[in-house]
């Protein structure tokens, strides 16, 4: 490769709880390199230099050549879902330690009388008062009595707080006091991690702000940490140019700003899942999807509808009734709109006290892993099962970099599940099988419904390693009668941190009537914007002339508490057009409410999303030629479990079907990255653009 | 897999999708909202009904009472406005107390919606609104002080805008920017509920709703009735005293099961009163149809089905069957207690399905004055609510709504709204009665008048005599308090503040449930640690140090 090329290289990489993905893709080429391993969860940057190394090894190019780096990172959820963060403190206002567990105070419902409310993740005895208060108006009422924090911070420190939130009232108005006590803090506990309310998530509302801003604390160390060694070692590998890392939403944005916010991330990989079920969609003709993401650790759901993925302001993490909206820890990002439906290909089974079948949602991790990694895992798992069910093979697993251990799986399944039961091995392996994904389907068809949507008539794309393992049996719960199997399903989030283009969003509050805004002011604060953002998307790899600004700005009419985003132009600002901006409000007041009123207008902040050139993945993908195969050769045959019993079924290797090609199930189609089941009544085609169409047959 | 079987699944789908959307719809309601009371505190409700004007499904974020209330209304809209009377785009209101949910603070509204010419559904919301006019107080006697009766008329007729209606509604309200502005909001909801009907009646090739709420009508009638059936048959009563206003008053309630019908009579009740405390008929058995629904069968769909195996009688002019004009605008002080009553009579029979009582009546505040600068009038409210009562398998959580389910406002969006400061919103430790599982901590909210101008202060609260009981050997819990300056005031008052006064409001705690000795240590313990009850009452009360 010539040193001109350099910038066409770009590598996507996926940290899940278990599996570490890896894409090496140079623009222009269809072939894409990728290696999955498994995740080293003491210090995942471990598997993910490891990773690169392979792939770049695979394509002959040097970490020198790389012209982006994107990551993303299931490490966030995880850490909050499993409650594995920091021990971490609340400072707050004096007075209010308890709004992180009162919350709004209302039952999401309305007929359970048992409902159980979140529990906040940090306790009362952790949740510390300061002396200080700012008012509505962002003037000090009292002032900050920094007098009190040797004493605090003492306190902290003998509870062994590691993480400190810090989330004092108005402070999205004035950050002062917030500062101060930072400040302070840093000094008086130089080890403790600190996240300030008014960076992490400055909006009204103290509830959610303080909820977010813990979450944020909860996390940061260990994400901190986290990318220090990675941009270290990445730095050594000899990769030079930005580390970037993919939100929620499914921007990316540079790693100095990612780690003070990890809460952002929460959702980081699985975003770009969603973005790459966008693209293979899109190739598929396929313009709503219910995308399916089964990792190791959990299963995640997401609807694309009319080719964009729903997005939500309504984000919560570790729900306490599974699928009850308001039973979770809210979060204030802006998030694409995926819910957890259910447990990972690690996830362990067992026998509850009743006497009945559980799945997760704990998991196994890459750490001992599932009992069939052989790394002292004696718990049975989603994945154990599979093994024995014959869904997978001891031998091709990863393409058989990683040899499975059938004994212990026998083992872990007789003893935690079979013999408790009464039933054979493989009836309870069957019984596991069927739990997560009635589980699963039940889940994602509620999440559509609660969207007003009918999963039915979406076609299902599954992606992850175990996506495709459990999409069938799924997608049959659903009453889904379609999927797209896209090539490198099992390693798609990767694949998607690609398919994106770059791209950041900033904002800056500035509320103001509408009839008093000062467009010069403005002016001069959307053009700071443009160039904090110009250079920030520069110094990941785009040039100038490829970057695309999008101005809007967040309106409402006067009295309102909810607003919408307004597209403007900057010449619209500098023009003074006060007109047009509010012809651009009714304009988008009346797409969202089908109406518009005679009211005083007023703006709440100002929005710039800059994005690089747009990748070229897709219109690469979906070009390549179509090469015509017949039906392909099974490359062996095995005995796998269906409904009750085994059936010997011939097992496929993914790279031998083209266009033409056409199977009935069951059948097995091994990639190196994730297993296809097809199950008896179903029947698979292959697209132009590469995808096996799977259909039913009933 | 056969016919039948997936026709059920098919049903089903339709169901639950119709829940999604009439969710969203609130949504948008909420999102367009322009008071607080809507937008934050959630006061309000959203529910479709089929043509045959049954109601079929509810918004999760829905305030119950007006849930139960909405039939009512309808069949009255209806009865002025018959089928014939009807266009698309139409939109009625009204206000009316005894066809309402008991007060006219709560404006409800019905929008018919057709497919084609047939009429095909209904949508109607409540949604609270802080000022209707009038001079609400809590010595009103009698319903005409309390504010502007809107009469059922249409207030959009055929996609217009009517605007005889809309002044006057605007002209009789001192801040009616927001009231109107809800108004508006509900009507941006309406479409948006046409539109996903519209679309999910093109997907599932329906012309028409009602085969399909027929089924599922029936289907939730039959759960109600076997939930009913499974339970001993007899006549099962409670009573108990309530603060009321210059006497305690009384409530009385028997439950009698027959077979698979329940009845529900509240003879012996105080009479009503003249102060305004009184419930309508309409909201009393609105809310005696939740606590059955949510204590005998709380899984199955809520819908005409659930409600129809249950009858609720309460003497005339009772304080649970008030008759005009008597005066109702704090009609939850007496409402409220309808579901206690009737978890009481039914603890003997219901196990560890019981819940102690909650500390409610909801507890609110309205704040009222002129702005110190050019903004002009307000009045605003303020909720607060206690500790939920202790339940069969766990303790009662802290300040949650119930039986209403009203949500609590952010502290920094009232203060943009209202001159005070909050100077603290805080547990009360040991205020949940004790038990085996104990009742909710109740919250206590300090609040600083800060406003040059006098602002007027009014409070309608309960449980200051009579605090939350526990159930089954469960303790009480704390009884709630109201005081400026550290002395106690009335709590049916309103009163004069001015800048400096110091407002303290505690909320009453959720009562126990079973013999605190059964108490296991590990909670005695995570009490102590996280200061939600102190050494001492933990000592008296279990024994434990």
């Amino acid at each position: 490769m010539t040193e001109t090329k350099q910038e066409n290289w770009r590598v996507g990489v996926d940290i899940g709880g278990t599996f570490t993905d890896v894409v090496l893709w140079c623009e222009g080429a269809a072939h894409l390199f990728q290696v999955k391993l498994l995740t080293t969860p003491d210090d995942p940057s471990r598997a993910v230099l490891d990773g690169v190394s392979q792939a770049l090894e695979q394509a002959r190019i040097t970490a020198k050549q790389l012209g982006t780096f994107v990551h993303g990172t299931t490490l966030v959820a995880n850490a909050l879902i499993e409650r594995k963060g920091v021990t971490t403190g609340l400072i707050t206002t004096e007075g209010f330690r308890d709004v992180l567990e009162i919350g709004r105070e209302w039952r999401y419902d309305l007929f359970n009388l048992n409902i159980e409310m979140p529990t906040p993740l940090v306790p009362r005895q952790r949740r510390l008062e300061i002396e200080e208060r700012i008012d509505a108006s962002g003037a000090v009422d009292t002032a900050l009595n920094l007098d009190q924090l040797p004493k605090l911070a003492q306190e902290l420190h003998s509870k062994g707080v590691q993480s400190l939130a810090i989330s004092l009232l108005h402070s999205y108005l004035n950050p002062a006091h917030e500062q101060a006590v930072g400040a302070e803090i840093k000094k008086l506990m130089p080890d403790v991690a600190v996240s300030l309310s008014s960076d992490v998530s400055p909006e009204m509302g103290e509830y959610e702000r303080t909820s977010t801003t813990v979450a944020n604390a909860y996390v940061h160390p260990i994400f901190r940490d986290y990318v220090d060694r990675l941009a270290a070692a990445l730095q050594q590998l000899g990769y030079t140019n930005e580390l970037l890392l993919v939100l929620s939403d499914g921007r990316s944005i540079a790693a100095d700003v990612a780690v003070k916010y990890p809460i952002r991330l929460v959702q980081s990989g699985p975003a770009a899942g969603a973005e790459a079920a966008r693209l293979f969609g899109n190739l598929a003709g396929q313009n709503d999807i219910l995308c399916f993401d089964m990792g190791g650790t959990t299963a995640k759901a997401c609807l694309i509808h009319d080719g964009e993925p729903e997005r939500t302001v309504n984000f919560e993490v570790a729900r306490e009734t599974r699928f009850a909206e308001g039973s979770g820890l809210p979060l204030l990002i802006p998030a694409i709109d995926m819910i957890e439906i259910g447990a990972g290909g690690g996830s362990i089974a067992r026998v509850d006290q009743r006497g009945l079948l559980q799945v997760g949602p704990d998991s196994s991790s890459a750490d001992p892993g599932p009992a069939c990694y052989g790394r002292g895992g004696d718990q049975p798992t989603v994945t154990d099962c599979d093994l024995l069910l014959g869904y997978l093979d001891e031998n091709s697993f990863l393409g058989g970099k990683m040899k499975l251990d059938r004994e212990a799986t026998i083992q872990a399944i007789k003893t935690r599940l079979a013999e408790p039961l009464g039933i054979s091995p493989e009836e309870a392996a069957w019984g596991v099988h069927e739990t997560v994904t009635a589980n699963m389907a039940q889940a994602a068809t509620i999440h559509a419904i609660e969207r007003g949507l009918d999963a039915t008539r979406f076609a299902m794309l599954p992606i992850g390693g175990a996506g495709p393992v459990h999409a069938c049996s799924m997608a049959k719960k659903i009453g889904i009668t379609r999927m797209v199997c896209p090539a490198g399903a099992g390693v798609a989030s990767a694949i998607g941190m690609l398919a994106a283009a770059i791209s950041f969003e900033l904002g800056r509050a500035a509320p103001c009537e509408l009839a008093l805004l000062d467009f010069d002011h403005a002016a001069s604060l959307l053009n700071g914007m443009a160039d904090e953002a110009s250079a920030l998307i520069i110094s990941a790899g785009a040039e100038k002339n490829e970057v695309t600004q999008y101005f809007s700005v967040m309106m409402r009419y006067l009295g309102q508490g909810y607003e919408i985003e307004v597209p403007v132009t900057l010449e619209m600002i500098e023009n003074k057009d006060r007109e047009r901006v509010l012809e651009h409000f009714s304009e988008a007041y009346r797409d969202r409410y089908g109406r518009s009123e005679d009211m005083p207008a007023e703006l709440l902040s100002w929005r710039l999303a800059v994005t690089g050139p747009r990748s070229t993945l897709g219109d690469t993908l979906g070009q390549q030629k179509h090469e015509t195969k017949p039906t392909p050769v099974p490359r062996n045959h095995r005995p796998v479990w269906f409904d009750n019993g085994y059936v010997e079924t011939p097992v496929y290797k993914r790279k031998d079907f083209a266009v033409g090609s056409h199977i009935d199930g069951p059948a097995i189609i091994e990639e190196t990255e994730s297993t296809l089941v097809l199950p008896i009544g179903f029947k698979l085609d292959v697209d132009t653009a590469h995808n096996l169409i799977l259909e039913t047959t009933a | 897999m056969s016919e039948v079987q997936v026709s059920a699944i098919r049903l089903g789908l339709i169901w639950r999708r119709l829940d999604g959307i009439v969710d969203q719809v609130a949504e948008t309601f909420l999102r367009a909202a322009f008071s607080v009371v809507v937008r934050d505190n959630y006061d309000m409700a959203f529910s479709i009904f089929d043509a045959e004007r049954r109601q079929l499904t509810q918004s999760k974020r829905s305030i119950p009472s007006f849930l139960g209330t909405l039939p009512r209304t309808l069949e009255a809209v209806l009865e002025k406005f018959p089928r014939s009377k009807l266009s698309p785009g139409d939109v009625i209101i009204t206000n009316n107390a005894w066809i309402g949910t008991g007060h006219l603070n709560d404006i409800s509204m019905v929008h018919p919606i057709f497919r084609g010419s047939d009429l095909v559904a209904f949508a109607a919301s409540t949604a609270h609104t802080v000022d209707i006019g009038g001079a609400p107080s809590p010595s009103a006697k009698d319903c005409f002080e309390e504010g502007l009766c809107i009469p059922i008329c249409k207030i959009v007729v055929a996609g217009e805008d009517n605007p005889t209606v809309m002044d006057f509604i605007n002209e009789n309200l001192r801040q009616p920017a927001e009231t109107m502005g809800d108004i508006r909001a509900q009507f941006a909801a309406y479409r948006d509920c046409n539109t996903k009907l519209m679309s999910l009646m093109d997907e599932e090739g329906l012309d028409s709703l009602t085969p399909v709420a027929d089924e599922i009508i029936a289907r939730s009638e039959q759960s109600m009735r076997d939930a009913i059936s499974a339970l001993p048959d007899g006549t099962y009563s409670d009573g108990f005293d309530i603060d009321g206003v210059d006497v305690p008053l009384r409530i009385e309630c028997a439950v009698t099961i027959e077979g698979d019908h329940l009845i529900v009579d509240f003879e012996g009740t105080s009479g009503q009163v003249p102060w305004p405390i009184n419930s309508v008929l309409n909201y009393t058995q609105a809310y005696a149809r939740y606590a059955i629904k949510c204590l005998v069968d709380p899984d199955a769909p809520n819908n005409a089905g659930s409600l129809a195996p249950v009858s609720v009688t309460a003497p005339q002019s009772s304080l649970l069957n008030a008759t005009p004009p008597a005066p109702v605008w704090g009609r939850h002080l007496s409402g409220h207690y309808v579901p206690p009553a009737i978890f009481g009579a039914l603890a003997p029979i219901m196990g560890d399905r019981i819940v102690a009582e909650s500390g409610s009546p909801l507890w609110n505040v309205y704040f009222s004055g002129q702005y110190d600068d050019d903004r002009g009038n307000f009045v605003k409210m303020f909720f607060m609510n206690g500790g939920h009562g202790a339940r069969g398998h766990g303790d009662g959580p802290g300040c949650l709504s119930f039986p209403s389910n009203v949500s609590n406002q952010p502290i920094e969006a009232f203060e943009h709204q209202v001159p005070m400061l909050v100077r603290e919103k805080s547990f009360i430790p040991d205020s949940g009665g004790a038990g085996k599982y104990r009742g909710g901590n109740a919250q206590k909210l300090v609040f600083e008048a800060r406003s040059k101008n006098p602002m007027t202060m009014t409070i309608r609260h309960e449980r200051i005599t009579y605090p939350p009981r526990g159930l089954l050997g469960g303790k009480p819990g704390d009884a709630g308090v109201d005081m400026i300056n550290d002395e106690c005031i009335a709590a049916k008052s309103r009163t004069t503040l001015v800048a400096g006064d110091k407002i303290v409001f505690q909320t009453p705690g959720g009562g126990g449930l079973f013999d605190p000795a059964e108490r296991d240590t590990t909670l005695i313990k995570n009490d102590l640690e996280s200061g939600l009850t102190t050494p001492a009452a933990t000592k008296e009360n279990y024994n434990y140090d």
